[in-house]
């Protein structure tokens, strides 16, 4: 026996001794057959959401409560629950919750499991298996904050927002198209998107809430169906269903104008200051202009990571050999506060990244490569990102404009811009 | 109604007295309905201040390079005071003054100016109009962190501006940021009331006409987050949360010179 075939886990697990290994051999294969009694996996779980439980200094019982009203509303990755008031369709949910199996008819279910989990993670957390590995990570539908879409910038996606996602994927990312699966499907996991968000921002606002407590509430929620329901799940679900509301106005260009002139307009409008383009995506329209920004899902593991930096430092300054009582007690529990935020950033978070503008010049387009697709871009900005939104600054006009010019950076004639023109492919490598 | 406290408390101190034991026993009861008082008091840093970091403009130099730029995180002056901490009121149903009502109908403007944040702290109410605007010659952004709130995130041209109002108040003042010059960082507070300030140069700051009887403040600094603890007068206080219970007087309260340790400012 290969010591990878000895499985020191599942033997010791089931108390067999090495020599009754067929025994274990037999159990395995009554396992396959009997699916039900002999599993021993615990039962999947979702994660709490550490860097703001740790933001927010929450002690363990605190970290439980929140733990107990997510239970109580969502239910768990095997068995969903939904409350009216999220507007989810459970039917849909159930399709995709749970390990990968078929139902009674036959149908595939655990299809998050199957198709999305290793990369968002069970929890939506974006700290799948493997997500390290991949550049740039997988979205985290916690915040409840998505880029590419067709509503106003701080608004929700429409579920056609991801259902379009889901289908053609992210050009330039890790994220495949799901063409194959069938529309059912790709409906069905859209929906558990919005759950795993839905949840992610109502245990973001439970944790946050703690800090707003009066002393007297002794650090205990209400438990209140206004507070719970009201103030804690209805605003993380309720913009949702008002996202269809909030679609993005597309006045058409004016009939009648010249290609090559709207793309002169668009490039005066990227290196003017108006749209200021150039500032972030450079002057060659590399992305080179800004590599020190981070984006809104960094920007918490960031912080925790300077305040970790700050703490340590505190602890070197203030460490000297004749401490007081009190000073010695200060000491350890900055000490403690050191090993919990070393914790959380090496267990729950992957190393931050800073913010890439993109590089125009590919034409590959991550939100999508219609004009359309490009003018939500200008126009709303990226939610969560840096890139801002034009929207009151530049007219509908140009940013069509820009748009076009945009358009036509891949194929721009090189000689134009002199010293700072890209390098062609033959003469980078 | 104004006149007649200001006669109270020129006249009769022993009066202001009682009415003052009334407002502690009878918590927000009308006993101290129309009796207003100011409170006032300084931060300042406990150790050696910091040196001021100077920031190399790297974008725009050719306008932003000629202004003198710091670091503004910590801004402590040559007598010690710490600018810019902030101080509001932490009740939200709070009376309001009726000279205070106005203020509500106020612009609060947050300039962009000589590439940076004018001002670097700024106090809004919620339902009064914030405008972002543009006074230098480059284009910038307002990247508005808030988290009650929708955050924004629009493009201000050269002269350009956005107005906006805020529905939520927010219990931790939001950052502001300019993606194009990421030097440029200021901080927008937003309140259901108008009694939040920030600390002058000199680390001193007053609020006036807050309603007579036991408040609780909040006290916050962006390096320090809500301040732990100061020293007054020698002796440490701790305020768990940045909490500080006052009792409001018509007389007016001074909290004196509360001494904040260089360690605090880990963020």
């Amino acid at each position: 026996m290969t010591p990878l075939l000895k499985s020191p886990r599942g033997s010791d697990r089931h108390g067999f001794k090495k020599t009754h290994s067929w025994v274990v051999f037999c159990t395995l294969l009554g396992c396959f057959f009997v699916s039900s009694g002999c599993n021993k996996t615990p039962p999947a779980s979702f994660r709490s959401n550490m860097i703001e439980a740790t933001k927010q200094r929450l002690s363990q019982s605190q970290e439980k409560q929140v733990a107990t009203v997510l239970l109580a509303m969502f239910g768990t990755p095997d068995n969903p629950v939904v409350l009216a008031e999220t507007g989810l369709d459970l039917e849909k949910l159930t399709l995709c919750a749970g390990p990968v199996r078929s139902d009674i008819v036959g149908r595939k279910n655990g299809l998050y499991r199957e198709h999305c989990a290793h990369c968002h993670g069970i929890t939506g957390d974006a700290m799948g298996p493997t997500a390290a590995f991949l550049n740039p990570y997988p979205r985290d539908y916690r915040p409840g904050v998505f880029k590419f879409k067709s509503t106003e910038r701080v608004e929700k996606p429409t579920h056609v927002d991801l259902v379009r996602i889901l289908h053609n994927g992210i050009a330039g990312t890790s994220m495949p198209s799901f063409a194959l699966l069938s529309e059912t499907q790709i409906d069905a996991l859209a929906e558990y998107v919005k759950y795993l968000s839905i949840r992610g921002e109502t245990e973001l606002s439970l944790m946050r809430a703690f800090f707003e407590l009066d002393d007297d509430a002794k650090g205990i929620l209400p438990e209140t169906r206004e507070f719970l329901i009201g103030e804690m799940l209805l605003p993380a679900s309720e913009k949702w269903l008002a996202a269809k509301e909030s679609q993005i106005p597309v006045p058409l260009i004016s009939e009648g104008v010249d290609l090559v002139e709207s793309i002169a307009k668009g490039k005066a409008l990227f290196y003017g200051d108006k749209a200021n383009c150039v500032k972030c995506h450079g002057v060659t329209g590399l992305g080179d202009g800004q590599a020190n920004d981070y984006d809104d899902w960094n920007k918490p593991i960031v912080e925790i990571d300077k305040e970790l930096r700050g703490t340590r430092e505190r602890i070197k300054v203030t460490a000297t050999a004749s401490m007081s009582p009190e000073e010695l007690a200060e000491h350890v529990a900055l000490q403690d506060w050191v090993t919990k935020l070393s914790q959380v950033l090496d267990g729950d978070s992957l190393k931050p990244r800073t913010v890439v503008p993109r590089n125009l010049r590919h034409g590959v387009y991550r939100g999508g490569r219609r004009p359309l697709d490009l003018y939500y871009r200008i126009y709303a900005g990226i939610n969560g990102a840096p890139m801002p939104a034009a929207k009151g600054a530049v007219s509908p006009e140009d940013i069509w404009h820009i748009v076009n010019y945009v358009r036509s950076l891949p194929y721009e004639f090189d000689g134009e811009l002199g010293a700072d023109r890209p390098l062609i492919a033959r003469e980078r490598f | 109604m104004n006149k007649f406290s200001g006669m109270f408390q020129s006249s009769s101190l022993t009066f202001c007295f009682s009415m003052v034991c009334a407002a502690l026993c009878l918590v927000n009861s009308s006993a101290s309905a129309d009796d207003w008082g100011t409170i006032k008091g300084r931060f300042t840093f406990g150790g050696t201040p910091p040196a001021s970091l100077e920031i190399k403009a790297d974008k725009d130099i050719e306008v932003c390079g000629k202004h003198k730029l710091i670091n503004e995180e910590l801004v402590v002056g040559a007598d010690k005071g710490i600018a810019n901490v902030v101080i509001f009121v932490r009740d939200k149903n709070v009376k309001v003054h009726p000279d205070l009502a106005k203020t509500k109908s106020e612009k609060v403007i947050l300039d962009n100016r000589d590439c940076r944040f004018h001002p670097h702290v700024a106090v809004l109410q919620t339902g009064q109009a914030f405008v972002l605007k543009n006074s230098d010659t480059v284009g910038h952004n307002s990247n508005v962190a808030t988290i009650k709130n929708p955050a924004s995130n629009n493009l201000i041209p050269s002269g350009g501006e956005v107005s906006q109002t805020l529905s939520s108040d927010e219990a931790i003042p939001a950052q502001v940021n300019c993606n194009i010059h990421p030097w440029m960082k200021a901080w927008l507070v937003v309140r259901p009331n108008p009694y939040a300030t920030i600390t002058a140069a000199d680390g001193s700051f007053e609020i006036k006409n807050l309603p007579a009887g036991e408040l609780e403040l909040q006290l916050w600094h962006e390096k320090a987050g809500f301040i732990q603890e100061f020293t007054v007068g020698g002796k440490s206080e701790k305020v768990a949360k940045g909490r500080k219970k006052v009792t409001i007087t018509p007389a007016g309260i001074d909290l004196g010179e509360m001494v904040i340790s260089a360690g605090a400012f880990t963020k």
